[in-house]
């Protein structure tokens, strides 16, 4: 059994910058399930990855290949088309089993790096019912199909859900030919990034339809049409708005789930709101110590930069874990935001500053992000003129503000006050 | 008797309506308003021990049913002679070819599709029922309690999993009281082993029932097959017997002289059959008037199932069922089923329907299910689904089985209306056919069993149930089956491949996705249906874009994009 110090599940964005930042101090393996490194961005040829990151706006592919040129430089072994089928805590390790065409393998490694990703939303968990035909697909496989395989999944689309890589994929199949008929979107608010919004859609003329979803599929062998409705604040259906779109393909942007499936085999325990699991800001589990996860596998990213930097994160303490006992300070979010991730925070580790990414469950306008000690002091505030769902904000915090206190409570209030 | 019915017709469906015996059913003619009158109508002409009931009231603005069917003639069949065909590639078509395979007798099955087990059964929970349920007497009793018995041997001759659970149905305690003595009297009937079971009993077999029960009843020969997987199996074994599968061919005529058929048009050519069988589902009735044996109808009754996520599948052991007092209740009886692979089957339901082709869902039938079950079994909820689907059963007004030789067409053998307990029942309704056929045959030749009959068929490896060690070593002589492509079932490209050089010969997405699961995971095929694809793809060398995901015109992918130049982009699978 061979043993490293690290070992780092997947080989997309965050595991790559997790891999480089752990082998700078600890014997790492990669571990990716498919073919190529780079994950999700091998398909995602369109622009604007790496602005923060490297300054320049990149495609998905030339944003990967600048890593994959990184982790050639570095001390890492790395095996490609093996997929974990096991992984077993023992007392001070775990061991981790691997299938791939050379057989069967089975590692010991100190820590594991999560950076697994995530899936998409399918039609039938946003309960689209009706016929069952050809021609219905999430953007994902649909941009695969596009930018991959090189076939149009089809000639007239219908979008639901305004996620970013639906918004994306009704810029690409316009371009490639396709007609696509509208994008609708059962919330109030679009769920993409704004600049997407601008670049996608109304660049090309696409109709955006808010609080409106599909509700039937019509077709025995091919998508034939598909039932829109509009829908109220409650998401109920508001009978007499159904209209039939003729469409022969429908393609769902409608969420996506980290996947943690690995995680759920150790027992971690995971934070129904990011659907990732509870971490420190050390990006570690708060309840199975020596499991770190990054990206969206932790929790759904808006821009791949901030997934390389989880990454970089969990790698590099993944690399220093050693296992000793945690006093972990909790973090209360409230109500207003969605999620925080981290949930905790352990004042011993090294780092100077506290990374935050937050989102908002709605728009606001004009609003301070506040943050308060056990004792009610408030250690940190920010002003926001606007915070969107679909914009994640990264705050940046001295750890010391944290010092001696067993929780912190965030809240948002009005900005106006003059603290 | 059809005094009695007429005036039922006339004051319920309206004046055109009338009813005629014919032979010795009775035929409903006129037009209604309303399917449920119809239904009422087929059910109340039912009660009068007619051979059948022939409902041809026609639902008033009613356009024509859908027929998915194959969009192409050639002449593949014409003027093929065979002693037997064999209509319907479902359980039983597959399971009676597979049967009359071990005679030295041609056989021929056509089916619509571009596969077997396309549509009831590949669309059921794949039960093996004890056999309970059915009254005392009927078909459906003798041939369920029967084939659950032959299911044993069949499971080990075929190599398909066989789950023996046992099913466990629980009360609260003054449902239990009334009902117990009936019960006990109908198991005793049936030839079925029942224990009742106190509140710790049902706590020992299934754990996380709700505990607000009092006990329950146990009906320990249930069990559970994959059907589709056990449909496929049936049919493997009879083409490596010999029998030939029509795919994609529609009976769309059939021929009579002198009450004998003498001839079966398809889109594929003229078949001359010596015997015919009738297993054809949904269509049973319509193939029996095309060959001019009409007395049954079928109604179409929908069953829609929701399938939870496998990592939830642990609360549940084996079969459980929790009914409902309420008898008005539209999602009548239905459970909760641990199915092979280990999720959690809620449902189904029962819906009457016109069309015997409708898979639609809805929401609020798979919401009330799930809040209906979730009395049985605390622990499920709707955000452990991952998908849902439809099926339909071959319901006649009888509620039974037929399973004869017609009396009015000397070598048409019927074996129709087989609805639930229908995947349960089949070895035994095979059985019986296979003597009914013999019998029909033997008088246009002679009929002899062959010298070399192979009656055991191996399912190929299934890595994922292997050991560690035993898994290594299939690797180390195939590579393939370490080359994970769908990763929520875990399947291999290996055992992608095996599926397509199988026995039959397939080409589409969901005919590999019933042989080896890929995409009924939980990202229902987001990741691996291009790879899928693209295995098809190479091993059919044919263009990406001819690849369906169910035959016919249910074409994948549109046109191409544009050509690539460097190969660096394209994903090895």
């Amino acid at each position: 059994m061979k043993k490293y110090d690290v070992i780092v599940v997947g080989g997309g964005p965050a595991g790559l910058a997790a891999a480089i930042s752990s082998s700078e101090n600890a014997k790492t393996l990669l571990i990716e399930r498919e073919h190529r490194l780079g994950g999700i961005l091998k398909q995602c040829i369109h622009d604007g990855f790496g602005i923060i990151k490297f300054g320049e706006k990149l495609s998905g592919p030339e944003y990967a290949e600048k890593y994959k040129d990184m982790v050639k430089g570095k001390n890492i072994d790395i095996i490609t088309d093996s997929f974990i089928t096991d992984i077993k805590k023992n007392d001070k390790t775990f061991s981790v089993t691997v299938v791939n065409s050379s057989g069967i393998s089975q590692y010991e490694t100190y820590s594991v790096v999560l950076a697994t990703g995530c899936r998409e939303r399918t039609a039938k968990q946003v309960f689209i019912n009706g016929e069952r035909p050809a021609g219905i697909y999430t953007a994902g496989t649909a941009q695969y199909f596009t930018n991959i395989l090189g076939y149009l999944p089809g000639k007239d689309c219908v979008i639901l859900g305004s996620g970013d890589i639906g918004l994306i994929m009704a810029r690409r199949l316009t371009l490639e030919g396709a007609n696509v008929k509208g994008v609708f979107e059962a919330k109030s608010e679009p769920s993409g990034l704004m600049r997407n919004i601008v670049q996608c859609l109304e660049d090309y003329d696409i109709p955006l339809e808010l609080s409106t979803t599909v509700s039937r599929v019509f077709g025995k062998e091919r998508v034939e049409a598909v039932e829109t409705v509009r829908v109220d604040k409650n998401m109920n259906y508001i009978p007499g708005t159904e209209k039939v779109v003729k469409a022969d393909t429908l393609i769902l942007s409608v969420g996506l789930i980290p996947e943690n499936e690995i995680a759920e085999k150790l027992g971690i325990s995971t934070d129904i709101k990011t659907k990732g699991p509870f971490v420190d800001n050390s990006l570690m589990s708060v309840n199975v110590p020596g499991i770190f996860c990054c990206g969206n596998a932790l929790h759904v990213n808006d821009l791949v930069d901030y997934v390389s930097e989880s990454g970089e994160t969990a790698g590099k303490n993944a690399a220093l874990y050693k296992n000793t006992n945690r006093k972990l300070t909790k973090i209360i979010i409230s109500d207003e935001f969605m999620y925080c991730v981290p949930q905790y925070i352990n004042y011993e580790t090294d780092e100077k500053n506290i990374i935050f990414y937050i989102r908002v469950k709605n728009n606001c306008n004009n609003v301070r992000i506040i943050i308060k000690n056990e004792r009610d002091e408030i250690v940190y505030s920010r002003k926001y003129i606007i915070m969107r769902p679909p914009e994640m904000e990264r705050l940046v915090i001295n750890k010391e503000l944290f010092k001696n206190t067993s929780f912190i409570n965030i809240s948002l209030e009005n900005g106006d006050d003059n603290i | 008797m059809k005094r009695k019915i007429d005036i039922y017709l006339k004051k319920n469906i309206g004046k055109s309506a009338t009813s005629s015996e014919y032979r010795k059913s009775i035929l409903l003619e006129g037009e209604a308003d309303s399917w449920s009158k119809i239904i009422s109508a087929g059910k109340y002409a039912a009660k009068f021990g007619y051979k059948g009931v022939i409902n041809k009231i026609s639902l008033k603005g009613f356009s024509e049913d859908y027929i998915s069917k194959p969009d192409f003639t050639d002449g593949k069949f014409n003027n093929y002679n065979t002693d037997v065909l064999i209509i319907g590639g479902g359980i039983i078509g597959c399971s009676i070819a597979r049967e009359l395979s071990k005679y030295n007798i041609n056989i021929l099955l056509i089916d619509k599709e571009s596969d077997v087990a396309y549509h009831t059964s590949s669309r059921n929970d794949g039960m093996i029922h004890p056999g309970l349920v059915p009254k005392p007497g009927t078909k459906k009793a003798v041939y369920n309690v029967r084939g659950n018995y032959l299911w044993e041997k069949i499971s080990e001759e075929l190599d398909i999993e066989l789950h023996r659970t046992g099913s466990v149905i629980t009360y609260d305690k003054k449902f239990l009281n009334i009902i117990k003595p009936f019960l006990k009297m109908r198991a005793d009937k049936n030839g079925v082993p029942i224990e009742f079971l106190n509140k710790d009993e049902v706590l020992k077999y299934e754990p996380f029932s709700s505990d607000d029960i009092v006990g329950g009843i146990r009906l320990p020969t249930a069990g559970i097959v994959s059907p589709y997987k056990a449909t496929v199996a049936y049919a493997e074994n009879a083409a490596v017997n010999g029998v030939v599968f029509g795919f994609n061919t529609f009976a769309e005529k059939i021929n009579t002289v002198n009450g004998e058929i003498i001839s079966v048009e398809t889109n594929r050519g003229k078949i001359l059959p010596k015997t015919v069988i009738n297993a054809a589902g949904v269509y049973s009735d319509i193939i029996a008037q095309m060959a001019g044996d009409m007395f049954f109808s079928i109604h179409p009754r929908k069953g829609q199932i929701a399938i939870l996520d496998k990592k939830y599948g642990n609360s549940l052991y084996s079969i459980l069922s929790r009914p409902n007092l309420n008898f008005h209740s539209d999602t009548k009886g239905g459970g909760l089923v641990k199915t092979v692979e280990g999720n959690i089957l809620v449902g189904p339901s029962a819906e009457e329907i016109p069309y015997r082709e409708d898979y639609s869902t809805d929401y609020k039938t798979i919401i009330s299910m799930i809040s209906k079950h979730e009395k049985a079994l605390n622990r499920i909820n709707k955000n452990q689904i991952i998908t849902y689907f439809s099926g339909i059963r071959a319901a006649n007004y009888e509620e039974d089985f037929i399973i004869e030789k017609s009396d009015y067409i000397k070598n048409l053998i019927h074996a129709a209306g087989i609805q639930s307990p229908g995947i349960a029942s089949a070895p035994a309704v095979s059985e019986e056919i296979e003597k009914l056929t013999v019998e029909v045959l033997s008088v246009y030749k002679e009929v002899k069993r062959k010298d070399k009959w192979i009656n055991r068929r191996f399912s190929s490896p299934q890595p994922l149930k292997l050991s560690i060690k035993d898994r290594g070593n299939l690797i180390l002589k195939n590579p393939d089956y370490g080359k994970i492509i769908c990763r929520c079932e875990e399947i291999s490209r290996g055992e992608i491949i095996d599926a397509l050089k199988s026995p039959l010969e397939i080409s589409d997405l969901d005919s590999v996705k019933r042989r080896t699961r890929t995409g009924m995971g939980r990202c229902q095929g987001g990741f691996c249906t291009p790879l899928v694809m693209q295995i098809i793809s190479e091993f059919k060398n044919e263009p990406l874009n001819s690849v369906t995901k169910k035959g016919h015109t249910s074409f994948i992918l549109g046109e191409k994009t544009k050509e690539f130049t460097g190969d660096d982009l394209n994903e090895k699978v």
